[in-house]
């Protein structure tokens, strides 16, 4: 009988505390690496006694949350794919995706890139290893380094299906956990190029080539003229209820997308 | 109330326009949706989310297919077959000790089959113009995909029957497994044990047969205009109320003529020869070294199709088939029979030697319709260059006149839908040193040369997938002085008289 008590006492306590004041939010390395944790922090303010459990291990790892009911969000780049909806529905979860802003991948290159522009047949062969070396699309010659996203990322899929029209990346490319790392490696290789959100466009030895003629901008991304321009999510099961809803709706409050904007994401509105 | 209408139009031209197949469809409609600020993102990637929810629990949507596959066909057909087929000794062959199995003069050898035969198969293409075929076959014979009804054999000591119903040669193989190229404009690479891609009749190649190899395909069309074209210029006239109207005048259909041509080269390897380079010295036999080289099947063809006007057409495509090198099992002289021993002696003899040929054959077709009954004139004719060498082989130097095979034909009707119909007949002799034996038709007549006849089928349509076919042959020896070479079903050599009727159910899918 004792025992019943104190499991019963457990359970209580570890789902009762947990989702009222502690919001466990799992995902997309792109939204947990700066913009949730900014978001966190001024809902925080808001919202004294609100304890935050943000784990940003890629797109892939949010969904997968949901499904196993491990989180009360789950950060997406990306839109789950069938496989993982289908597999949600076995298990009775219903993956309910809410727009929380627009990001606009961006393809950089060295700052010492001659490379100012490429096409989007050019992004496409450089990143399936059809062009190889810079001095096929005009650059002062050298092998292409490839950076990529490493294959749990939303931004690594996106990609592939906004650029590479599905196809499989180079063999030799390099995968990176994260978009920080990518614009790093970039910015130390004459020889690199890679892709990363808007958010880490400004990091330093790196610039952005126009696809097509078009940058990533707020304004591009908001009229989807930018090519390589996705929406990204926060995954709940159903209508979000509690404390998830309360900061999926300061995320999408005017404060919420102010810090969308600052952080360097493009606001839904 | 109209944005809520689209929003609803997206998801019912998914929904009920199959499910898979629409995602694409749908995904760019909600797109479009979007950019004509009909609905919003949020709105178009909940509907996106429901969508795929109920595609993922559809049969389609639990399929996977890998990225590089753009498109994948599965088919297959399905037959069950009665076969009569039997064969008569000369009436004038030495005979041996009379005793059951030994051949006597005149003597009948006939067989009753109930077969079936399952053939499965996956198209795909792939990106960057690649594309694949894998085919799945009962039966491991080469020019036969038949397992037949209860022949199911034994095993253990003392051997215990495996059946009834035992499963002893009903085994599926790899019929045809290819991959290809065409990237090149009208041109087609393929490699791999691939369909046979000469044009030709069953006279020369039996229709179950998937060579292996490589091949090379060339097809370019023409087309030629003749007589009155353009756009006719319009002319006034009136309706019953004064109103102009305009219409065009009626103008002539100009002639056209279409051309297809192709070309078809094929290198397959017909016999591999393993180790080409022994260890130590090569083995002889008979005094001679043994042959190392690869025996390869080369053919050359060049042919067109002209299609007139009103379904007219007429092909014709020669090719040159040459054999190079040995191999290790069809090296021995060819001699194909005897007339002048006994039955069994005469089938040890060579049935398959591939020496001495260099064979031409020209298939031609010519088409045209009744009303809406196709018609078809079909004929080949071949010959081989080096029948004297051939014959001079086989023991038979004054026989190296028999070098000529041909075939000619009728068929009219079809078999593409439910209660279609076709009729064909045709005639067909191939003397005894004109045709490789290893590559003719199985069925007429039993994969033997020195033989014609005639040959009459029937099909009817059942439904569109199901087709009941009868087909009756009848045939005898060409020159009485020479055996029938080749074998397959019948252990006659020489085969003086030979018939098959054979009723076949087909399913297609």
């Amino acid at each position: 009988m004792k025992h019943i008590y104190l499991t019963l006492i457990t359970i209580l306590s570890l789902t009762g505390s947990a989702y009222a004041d502690r919001l466990v939010i799992k995902g997309s390395d792109t939204l947990g690496a700066k913009l949730v944790p900014q978001l966190a922090e001024q809902f925080k303010a808001q919202h004294p006694g609100t304890t935050f459990d943000i784990a940003a291990e890629g797109s892939t790892t949010g969904i997968a949350a949901i499904i196993d009911g491990t989180a009360q969000i789950g950060m997406s780049s990306r839109r789950a794919k069938s496989s993982e909806i289908g597999a949600a529905s076995a298990k009775g979860i219903n993956m309910k995706p809410t727009i929380v802003a627009y990001d606009g991948i961006a393809v950089i290159v060295n700052a010492g890139n001659p490379v100012k522009s490429l096409t989007k047949k050019q992004v496409e062969q450089i990143f399936t290893g059809e062009v190889t070396d810079w001095s096929a699309v005009d650059g002062s010659g050298g092998k292409i380094s490839i950076y990529t996203r490493n294959t749990s990322s939303g931004t690594y899929s996106d990609f592939k299906e906004l650029a590479m029209k599905k196809r499989d990346y180079a063999p030799g490319s390099q995968k990176m956990a994260g978009n920080e790392q990518i614009a790093s490696e970039v910015g130390r290789n004459p020889a690199g190029i890679g892709y990363v959100g808007m958010a880490y466009i400004k990091a330093g030895g790196v610039k952005v080539v126009s696809i097509d003629g078009a940058t990533p901008s707020i304004q591009s991304v908001q009229n989807h003229s930018y090519p390589y321009w996705r929406p990204t999510f926060y995954y709940t099961n159903g209508e979000p209820g509690g404390i998830a809803k309360t900061f999926l709706d300061f995320t999408l409050s005017l404060v919420g997308q102010k810090i969308v904007n600052q952080v360097g994401f493009v606001p839904i509105k | 109330m109209f944005k809520r209408f689209m929003y609803i139009l997206a998801a019912a031209s998914f929904i009920f326009g199959g499910m898979a197949a629409r995602a694409q469809d749908a995904g760019a409609l909600l797109d479009l949706l979007v950019r004509k600020k009909i609905i919003t993102d949020q709105e178009a990637e909940e509907v996106r989310a429901e969508l795929t929810k109920e595609t993922a629990a559809t049969s389609a949507g639990k399929l996977k297919l890998s990225v590089p596959i753009t498109e994948l066909e599965l088919y297959g057909d399905m037959r069950v077959r009665y076969e009569y087929r039997g064969g008569r000794t000369a009436g004038n062959t030495p005979v041996g000790e009379p005793g059951a199995g030994v051949a006597g003069l005149n003597d009948w050898q006939e067989r009753e089959r109930e077969r079936y035969r399952l053939r499965i198969g996956l198209r795909g293409t792939l990106a960057d113009d690649w594309f694949f075929g894998i085919r799945l076959e009962t039966s491991n014979k080469r020019n036969s995909t038949n397992v037949t009804f209860g022949n199911d054999g034994t095993s253990g000591t003392p051997a215990v029957p495996n059946g009834p119903f035992a499963k002893d040669d009903d085994g599926l193989f790899i019929g045809q497994a290819y991959l290809g190229y065409k990237g090149f404009r009208d041109v087609t690479l393929t490699g791999g044990r691939m369909p046979n891609p000469i044009v030709t009749t069953l006279m020369v190649w039996d229709a179950d047969i998937n060579p292996e190899g490589a091949a090379e395909q060339w097809k370019h069309s023409f087309t030629f205009s003749f007589g009155e074209s353009g756009l006719a210029q319009a002319e006034q006239s009136y309706s019953k109320d004064n109103k102009a109207l305009a219409v065009s005048r009626p103008v002539a259909e100009p002639w056209k003529l279409k051309i297809d041509v192709f070309a078809n080269f094929a290198q397959f390897v017909y016999d591999d020869s393993n180790p080409e380079n022994p260890l130590g010295s090569r083995s002889t036999s008979g005094g001679r070294l043994k042959p190392n080289a690869d025996a390869w099947l080369m053919a050359w063809q060049v042919g067109a199709r002209f299609n007139f006007p009103k379904n007219l057409y007429f092909q014709l495509a020669p090719v040159l088939y040459n054999y190079t090198g040995n191999g290790d099992t069809f090296n021995g002289h060819f001699v194909g029979g005897s007339p002048f021993v006994t039955n069994s002696a005469s089938l040890d003899l060579n049935q398959t030697g591939i020496n001495s040929l260099l064979v031409l054959e020209i298939p031609a077709e010519f088409g045209f319709k009744i009303g809406e009954l196709p018609v078809r004139i079909f004929s080949d004719f071949a010959v081989n260059f080096e029948a004297d060498a051939r014959a001079t082989a086989a023991g038979f130097p004054d026989k190296g006149d028999q070098r000529y095979a041909y075939l000619i034909g009728a068929g009219i009707g079809q078999l593409k839908a439910k209660h279609d119909w076709q009729l064909q007949a045709f005639w067909m002799h191939n003397e005894q040193y004109s045709l490789d034996p290893n590559l003719i038709d199985s069925d007429f007549f039993d994969s033997r040369v020195n033989m014609e006849g005639v040959v009459v089928q029937a099909g009817y349509a059942l439904s569109d997938a199901v087709i009941f076919n009868l087909s009756y042959g009848y045939g005898w020896r060409v020159d009485d002085g020479l055996g029938t070479g080749g074998f397959h079903d019948i252990a006659i050599n020489p085969l003086d008289k030979y018939q098959l009727f054979q009723a076949d159910l087909n399913v297609k899918f």
